[in-house]
């Protein structure tokens, strides 16, 4: 928790020292697709399932807080706990078919692949709600209560830095607190020997549903704060390649450590842009930044600092 | 409108056969490298637009151009293999991270080759049969019992030669395999050539068949997945099966159901037997 802290302080004096557009821009999109990362790493660094699901808990996230706050006329944080509902019961309902029926790894991976397919074809092909494939502007953006200043809404790169800043160190601290409780080292059993665990008594089936639905309600976090900071919502956020992206920024990072999703979304966030490239050059970028840092280091970034820690 | 009906399943089934092709080259390397190559679908992507290159702007004969598109289909596999995924066996995370990275690069490469303009092929068979009010094209009855054909043989050579033996001896036990003398790393190398090699075949009947794009790839992988896992991973000719299986739930679902779901019927049906026969259709007890 220290050295999370020690890490998380300079984050916050940055903006006081660097005041590019680009960098900060870069950084927030590193921090809200760093809670993605942070939220598949507590299903699957924590308890040892691969989904495929949390791109489209991510795009469940961003479009019903819209459409709740464009229906209903309610403020964003009102709105996302309309979310916040619906992914957890779509989590559940999910969660629960696979886990009943005892699918693994791959299978489960595919089964998980399959349902957030289905939501990308429902946001892309319900026109008359999600507007399809030409997605959605979002004008609005979320307010906050502030002490001193009232009511603000946030707008300018700065105040959506320290927003997005404040929302990843508090799921950072959330997921320590929660991978450290009597919960995380459950889940921590179940990814090491899911028979052991079960012959221990643990029931694996809940805490698996558990782990999985609570990464989605942090996929849904990520997703809601990212369409109203690009101001734009399209079918693509629940695209498969938006899930390997998380799944591709844990494993850089390091897979069961605190920081290492951070770390793989700034890398994978930041390097294509570091390089000046014409967009399809970009894409290349990625996939060789990719390609060389899992042949290169199996462990993750992290990991490379760190020796390895059991059930950590 | 039961004509209607039947010329639906039979282009599913045509479909599907190419759905089928990358099965098996999903089927084969799962078993024998512990990975799914999800670039698979780029491969295939290759495969096409070398037909297309050397059928529409060399001026080769179609089957030469064929014979080309796998070759170099093959070559890119075996640099792939001998690059990448020869460090990540038996790993399928790390695996599918690398393809993941492979798809970035190939299919911006193509893009900057070939750009997004869709490029269609010069017609190779012309004309159709037609069964009382049914017609088919020629081309895609051909090109049917050409994948039909390859994936049979590949199941013949794989349970009658040695190498198809040893191959599956591998699968069932790396170490006692490779005390009896079966060179594993040759062996795994040469499955991920071959699938590629398949996927490349595939590619090049996609062209004779349907217009070109960098990005025409990703739904294969994603059905050739579907159709290995719907079978039973590991199971050669249920990977034809699969994929046919597949391509008829979904022209025929979009005949009775809204046609911009059509990727969804394949889908609901896989959950559905995943979870009522986890062994896919054909698989055996585990």
């Amino acid at each position: 928790m220290k050295s999370l802290l020690l890490l998380l302080i300079p984050l916050y004096v940055l903006p006081l020292v660097v005041h590019s557009d680009v960098v900060l821009t870069i950084l927030i999109f590193t921090f809200l697709l760093g809670i993605l990362a942070v939220g598949f790493n507590i299903v699957f660094g924590g308890a040892g399932q691969l989904t495929m699901f949390h791109a489209a808990a991510f795009g469940i996230g961003s479009y019903v807080t819209f459409l709740s706050m464009l229906r209903f006329g309610i403020p964003f944080w009102l709105g996302y706990c309309v979310a916040v509902v619906i992914v957890v019961l779509v989590s559940i309902v999910i969660g629960w078919i696979c886990f009943k029926f005892r699918l693994k790894e791959f299978y489960f991976a595919v089964v998980t692949l399959a349902f957030a397919e289905l939501c990308r074809l429902v946001a892309l092909n319900w026109t008359s709600v999600t507007n399809g494939t030409l997605g959605m502007l979002v004008l609005e953006k979320p307010t906050i209560w502030l002490p001193g200043s009232g009511i603000v809404r946030i707008e300018q790169t700065t105040s959506w830095y320290f927003l997005s800043l404040v929302a990843l160190s508090a799921i950072l601290v959330f997921s320590v607190l929660l991978m450290r409780s009597w919960i995380g080292r459950n889940f921590s059993a179940i990814r090491l020997n899911e028979d052991l665990a079960q012959t221990l008594g643990i029931d694996t089936f809940r805490y698996k549903l558990l782990a999985f639905t609570i990464s989605n309600v942090i996929a849904s976090f990520a997703g809601a704060l990212y369409g109203f900071y690009t101001g734009y919502i399209e079918p693509a956020y629940l695209a498969v390649t938006q899930s390997l992206d998380a799944i591709a920024m844990v494993l850089l990072g390091g897979v069961s450590t605190i920081m290492g999703p951070v770390v793989g979304a700034l890398v994978l966030t930041s390097l294509p842009h570091l390089i000046e490239l014409p967009a399809e050059m970009r894409v290349a970028v990625y996939g060789m930044i990719l390609i060389l840092v899992i042949l290169l280091m199996p462990r993750g970034v992290v990991g490379l600092f760190r020796r390895p820690r059991h059930a950590a | 409108m039961t004509q209607v009906v039947v010329g639906q399943i039979l282009n599913g089934i045509i479909l599907g056969s190419l759905y089928g092709i990358i099965a098996l080259g999903v089927t084969m390397t799962f078993g024998i490298t512990g990975i799914v190559n999800f670039a698979l679908g780029q491969f295939m992507m290759i495969g096409a637009y070398a037909t297309w290159y050397f059928t529409d702007l060399v001026m080769l004969p179609f089957p030469v151009s064929v014979v080309f598109a796998v070759a170099i289909a093959a070559v890119a596999g075996l640099v792939a293999d001998q690059a990448l995924f020869r460090f990540t066996r038996n790993n399928l995370v790390n695996g599918l991270l690398v393809s993941i990275g492979l798809i970035s690069v190939m299919e911006s490469a193509a893009l900057l080759l070939f750009t997004t303009t869709p490029k269609n092929m010069d017609v190779v068979i012309a004309g159709s049969w037609s069964l009382g009010a049914i017609t088919l094209p020629r081309m895609k009855v051909v090109a049917f019992l050409l994948l039909v054909a390859v994936i049979g043989l590949t199941w013949l050579g794989l349970s009658r030669a040695w190498l198809g033996r040893a191959t599956r001896a591998y699968a069932q036990n790396p170490e006692a395999a490779m005390l009896m003398g079966v060179p594993t790393k040759a062996l795994q190398t040469g499955v991920v050539v071959y699938s590629c090699a398949l996927a490349g075949f595939g590619g090049a009947l996609y062209a004779s068949l349907f217009s070109l794009e960098p990005s025409l790839g990703a739904l294969f992988i994603l059905k050739g997945v579907e159709g290995a896992i719907l079978a039973g991973v590991g199971n050669l000719l249920g990977a034809l099966a699969g994929g046919a299986i597949l391509g008829v739930t979904e022209s025929v679902g979009s005949l009775y159901l809204p046609t911009s779901f059509r990727d969804a019927y394949g889908l609901v049906f896989l959950v559905a037997i995943l979870l009522f026969r986890p062994a896919g259709l054909f698989g055996g007890r585990k």
